[in-house]
């Protein structure tokens, strides 16, 4: 009994000095983020590899999800005969909740993963230390223009997942099941409101930037320096931030309701 | 020809002790590395050749002890302080560490654009000059997936003496390499001491070459070290010393001994 008291201890002040590190190298991205160079080349090719190369994904994402949508609540609302509101339902929970953390979530599966796992492979094949012995800071070069890049796309794609999702569910409910284009489009209009709606998925998007830009750099730059290591970061990366994303969904709704 | 001063040691290890988790690697270690000379580690397996050149490069630091580098105290020292102690070293990782997304090129650019203001026209001159001087040409587009390991290491060596260091650190630099290529660095390796007073810290386990080439061999033992001329322990009477020098060692000894005859005298 003592002895599990006094390991849960110890394994809790190790979760907590490894959060501890974890804020300290954040500060350390920051403050790379606000010292000359900016490395725009780096950035450039990171927003491609996390951004560009993730459109496709978060448009078929978008679509599907808006399909289903479109086809579930149209189902349940013209039960009660208030399938006029279609637009509003969907337009809702895609603009305030689906949009910003399923697109986090796909994102942390396709870019923040292979971000944990090529720092991890960097740090492995002593890259990193090939950079600090060129009086190179690695946080500065390598961390820094992926971290940014994770912070800026984020709420771009979550935005064009919220546009293709709404199309989604246009195209079922109207085109498929006969809704009135109008009547969804302004029922769309008039529900979705700037500074409640789509300020709070811009900040959810933000956050969940902050969140898995962190996680997934923090997550490849610490791991133990071999295959297994980069294979387990990179699962800790995706269940992690997954989880990270979800908790602050919770919290960031939570606190917009007060 | 750069006069050497043999007293002054450019780095100075005193009292070093350094343990992973329950493995101790160092303990209580004192050795100095001569300015403007080429000093070569030796030791068996797992002695801590590499993780001494790690700490020189203050990638490791001790857990006890003092480690100066070029007169300065390297314990204690901040990341910021670290990086400008740094710029005045170079090193040869044993895998190369170049940096794998990019070409042969652009990674022995990489310092020159990062700490020179020099133009494109004077970088690309001294890359090529230095990968011509570790024998590689017609490789800038390769990345560094596209090489052989000998070649890899003469591309990491290019880049390690690019921005002409003051102490230059090589982790095995005849690893994987053939004959020619081998005598190719050693040539290099010794004109870079000879003319410009490059100190060179070398592990190896190139015995031959090892005794040409270096002033002093330090033979990392029991977490501590015993050094001396190539024909001093060459002539050592510990049996151990001996038996690790084998048979390149008595052929030295066969052709250097009057050195030591010379240096006792």
């Amino acid at each position: 009994m003592t002895r599990g008291l006094a390991n849960l201890g110890a394994a809790t002040l190790r979760q907590i000095e490894e959060l501890g590190r974890m804020i300290r190298f954040g500060a350390r991205i920051v403050m790379a983020a606000s010292r000359p160079p900016f490395r725009w080349r780096a950035f450039m090719a990171a927003v491609y590899d996390s951004g560009v190369l993730s459109v496709a994904l978060i448009c078929a994402a978008g679509l599907t999800v808006g399909f289903v949508l479109g086809l579930q609540l149209y189902n349940t609302l013209v039960r009660f005969g208030a399938e006029d509101s279609l637009g509003t339902a969907v337009g809702l929970s895609l603009i305030r909740e689906l949009g910003p953390v399923l697109t986090g979530l796909l994102v942390t599966g396709r870019a923040g993963s292979a971000i944990t796992a090529e720092i991890g492979a960097m740090r492995t094949g002593q890259q990193l230390d090939g950079l600090r012995m060129m009086a190179i800071d690695p946080i500065h070069f390598v961390v820094m223009p992926r971290a940014m890049a994770i912070f800026f796309v984020l709420p771009l794609l979550s935005a064009l997942f919220v546009s293709l999702g709404i199309f989604g569910a246009y195209l079922i409910g109207v085109e498929l099941l006969g809704l009135d284009g109008g009547t969804f489009l302004a029922s769309l209009e008039a529900a979705v409101e700037f500074d409640t709606d789509v300020l709070q998925s811009l900040v959810k998007s933000v956050v969940f930037g902050v969140l898995l830009a962190l996680i997934a750099t923090w997550r490849g730059y610490s791991c133990e320096p071999h295959s297994a290591g980069v294979s387990r970061a990179t699962t800790s990366t995706v269940v992690t931030a997954s989880i990270a994303i979800l908790l602050a969904d919770y919290l960031l709704t939570a606190l917009w309701s007060l | 020809m750069t006069e050497v001063d043999e007293e002054s040691g450019h780095v100075e290890a005193r009292g070093v002790a350094l343990a992973f988790g329950r493995r101790e690697i160092f303990r209580d270690l004192d050795c100095r590395f001569a300015k403007g000379r080429i000093s070569v580690l030796m030791g068996g397996s797992g002695t801590g050749k590499s993780t001494l050149l790690r700490m020189i490069g203050g990638l490791q630091i001790p857990d006890v002890g003092s480690l100066r580098v070029a007169g300065q105290e390297l314990v204690g020292l901040e990341e910021a302080q670290l990086k400008a102690m740094r710029g005045r070293l170079g090193m040869l990782f044993q895998n190369g560490a170049l940096l794998d997304s990019m070409s042969v090129f652009e990674n022995v650019a990489l310092p020159l654009r990062e700490h020179t203001s020099l133009s494109e026209t004077e970088i690309a001159e001294r890359v090529h000059g230095r990968l011509s001087a570790v024998g590689l040409s017609d490789i800038d587009e390769l990345l560094p997936g596209e090489l052989s390991g000998g070649m890899l290491r003469r591309a990491a060596l290019a880049r390690a003496i690019v921005m002409e260091p003051e102490i230059l650190l090589c982790d095995e630099p005849f690893s994987g390499l053939d004959p020619p290529n081998v005598s190719r660095i050693e040539a290099l390796l010794t004109h870079l001491n000879r003319d410009r007073g490059l100190t060179v810290i070398i592990t190896s386990h190139h015995m031959a070459t090892s005794l040409r080439m270096a002033h002093r061999i330090l033979l990392l033992r029991n977490m501590g070290c015993v050094d001396g001329s190539p024909a001093q322990l060459a002539s050592s009477r510990d049996s151990a010393i001996r038996e690790f020098l084998g048979q390149d060692g008595a052929e030295y000894l066969a052709h250097h001994g009057h050195e030591l005859e010379g240096a006792e005298g």
